[in-house]
Order: C-alpha cells, then structure tokens, then sequence
C-alpha cells in the first residue's frame, strides 16, 4: 500500500471517518464520536490494529504512544462509562473495548507485531509459505529420541549422566540458535521500517517488500520450531 | 478440553514409530511442520509394486499430531499409492474425533502423507530416468 499518493492513501482513512452516524445518519468525520450527536461510533473490523493505535505500519514503534493512546482510547470506549445509555451505545462501547484490548495485546509484543503485519500484507506477496527447513526437522526428531532415551533411563544409571550433559550442550547450542535468529529478525525489521519510510511504489521496492516478507516469515516459524523443542528440553531436564 | 479415547490410545501406543533409511529402495520420505504451533512430523513409506507395504512416522507434537500420524501409517499399509493419495483429513478429524482447534494436526498428517507420496514418485522416476 503507498503511502504518499492521496488516491492510495485515502480509501483506509475513508472507512473511519466518512461513515455514516448510526444513531443520527449525520457524516461522522471524527475518529470514533460523531460531531453531531457525541454517540460513540462502532470501530470498523476492516479497520486493522495500526491504523486503530494510529501508527504508521512500522516494526519498530514508539511504545509510549501507543501506550498513550490505548489509555485514550479505553477511557473513551470503557463499558462502565455506558452504564447509563442506551443498550445500542453500550454493545458498541464492549465491541470497541475489546478490539482495543486485542490490538493492544498485539502490537505490545514484537513478535506478535510482526506475525500480524506479515498476515496484513501477506495479501500483495505471493508465495510467502516457505519450504520446510528439512534440517531443522532431523535434527529436532533426533533430539526427541534422546529425550525419550532420557525419560526412561534409570536415575541412579551412568548413561542418564551422558545423557543429561549431551542434551545440556544441545540445549546451549538451541538456545544459541534462538538468539541468532531473534537478531536476524531484528535487522529485518529495521529494513522494513526503512522500506516503509521511503514508501516508493517502484517494481523494485516491491520486490524488495516480497523479499522481507518472506524471511520474517521463515525466520519467525523457524523461531517457533526451535523455541518448542528449547522448552520441551528446559521441562525435562530442567 | 479431552482428548478423544482414540487420541489417547494411539498416544500411548503409537503404531508404526520410527524410520527406514532416506536412501533405502522404495522408500518415500514426508517431512512436514505446522509454523503455527511449532510441531514437526516426519512420515515415511516403503513400495513395493506399488504396494504400500509399510510405513513409519516420527512426530515433534500434542497428542493429536502423534495420534494423526500413527492412525495415517496404519491406514497406509496395505494400500497402493493410488488409494493412498485419496486419504484426506477429513477422514482422519472422523476417526480421531479431533475438535476443531486440533484439525490443524490432521492437515499436517495429510501434507506428510502428500509429501510422502511425491518423494517416492520423484524417487521412482529418477531410477526409470537413470534407467534408460
């Protein structure tokens, strides 16, 4: 999506802010109250959670402002400030509520941020499922059997100590491996964020965009997988 | 949420663990993963005249996914590799009774069971090329 041409730009903020006022059929050009009457205004589900925190889709954002605006927000929409109007009113008011809460949630963590950016864009980038990393996958069978092996050894046993040191050192290198890839993941995000600076809608800004897309994807299922095998092993051997 | 007695029972008695050789003649070897939830399943077959006859699995995963696998080798056995491509997840949410949250798992078994099939064609046809 372009940002800096207004035909582009236009359409996402239209689905806010020229709605029509549901209880006074007035243009509600404000951002959730209507000008005329001050009802509360149903967010839109079209509406994504940047666009709703008001933050431009970045992977790196300012986290005191959308800390301040989601304080904003839950005062304006908060259900106990519906007590008293109508059942209308008080339904948009729990809708609002708890769309604020479920973008706040996501874009708070960083990897939720970018799970969710990556199924907003996903849209314009073809292909974005990765081939399964085969490797990967051996070696985190292999080491199941060995935490199998580990299970039902005998405790007082001399192989369970060879055991327990040769999965300590698979832990090491795991979590080693989990690092590695969360700072991959980190300049990742600074080249989208400075992708998404410039907004150029040239062919090669698009690749580029595909490009991104699809090692964060990879990078972040990758993640998953080591990440489960790490805390699979940090269960059993402690 | 509980698991189905079916679930349990090919949980705690999973049918058909473990591997043959990648390399090994007629076997085909499916290595799928779920990036939502982390979870890893290897499932391989061995052909003859174009007979499944055997089958093998691994799985990284919840008791849903080990039971998927463990109920697709036992379904593969026995069944050429035209009437294996027809096994669908469906059939596997059915017998499993898995709820909705756990059909991710029965996707995951048909793609192994998939990948399978396609290693082993590929593999086939590699022999009949070098062949000629």
């Amino acid at each position: 999506m372009d940002h800096h041409t207004h035909s582009t730009a236009a359409p996402r903020e239209l689905q806010m802010a020229r709605s029509m006022c549901w209880h006074c059929q007035s243009e509600v050009a404000g951002e959730y109250f209507c000008d005329r009457c001050v009802k509360v205004q149903p967010v839109s589900k079209e509406v994504d959670y940047f666009t709703c925190m008001s933050l431009p889709r970045r992977l790196t954002i300012d986290q005191r402002q959308l800390e301040t605006k989601f304080y904003e927000l839950s005062r304006a929409f908060h259900p106990d400030f519906y007590q008293n109007k109508s059942t209308a009113e008080q339904t948009i008011s729990l809708g609002n509520s708890a769309l604020l809460n479920t973008a706040y949630r996501t874009l708070r963590d960083p990897i939720e941020r970018a799970e969710y950016l990556i199924g907003l864009e996903a849209g314009s980038v073809k292909e974005i499922r990765n081939s399964p990393p085969a490797d990967l996958f051996e070696e985190i069978l292999e080491l199941q059997d060995t935490l199998n092996e580990y299970r039902a050894t005998d405790c007082t046993s001399e192989t369970k100590s060879t055991v327990l040191a040769k999965l300590q050192a698979e832990r090491e290198l795991l979590e080693q491996r989990q690092r590695d890839m969360e700072a991959a993941l980190q300049q990742l995000f600074i080249q989208w964020d400075r992708l998404q600076d410039r907004a150029e809608a040239t062919d090669q800004a698009r690749a580029e965009r595909s490009r991104i897309l699809k090692q964060m994807r990879e990078n972040l299922s990758n993640r998953t997988y080591v990440k489960n095998i790490v805390s699979d092993l940090a269960s059993t051997i402690g | 949420m509980a698991y189905s007695d079916k679930v349990v029972d090919h949980f705690n008695n999973p049918r058909n663990m473990g591997s043959f050789k990648k390399d090994e003649e007629g076997v085909g070897t499916g290595m799928v993963g779920a990036p939502e939830c982390g979870d890893v399943m290897k499932l391989q077959i061995k052909v003859q005249n174009d007979t499944i006859v055997d089958a093998k699995f691994k799985t990284f995963g919840c008791g849903s996914a080990i039971a998927s696998s463990s109920l697709a080798t036992e379904w593969l056995k026995g069944k050429t590799i035209e009437e294996a491509q027809k096994i669908k997840n469906t059939d596997i949410v059915q017998e499993l009774n898995l709820p909705p949250v756990k059909i991710h798992c029965s996707v995951l078994a048909e793609d192994a069971i998939k990948a399978a099939l396609a290693d082993y064609q590929k593999k086939s046809d590699g022999v009949l090329t070098d062949a000629k």
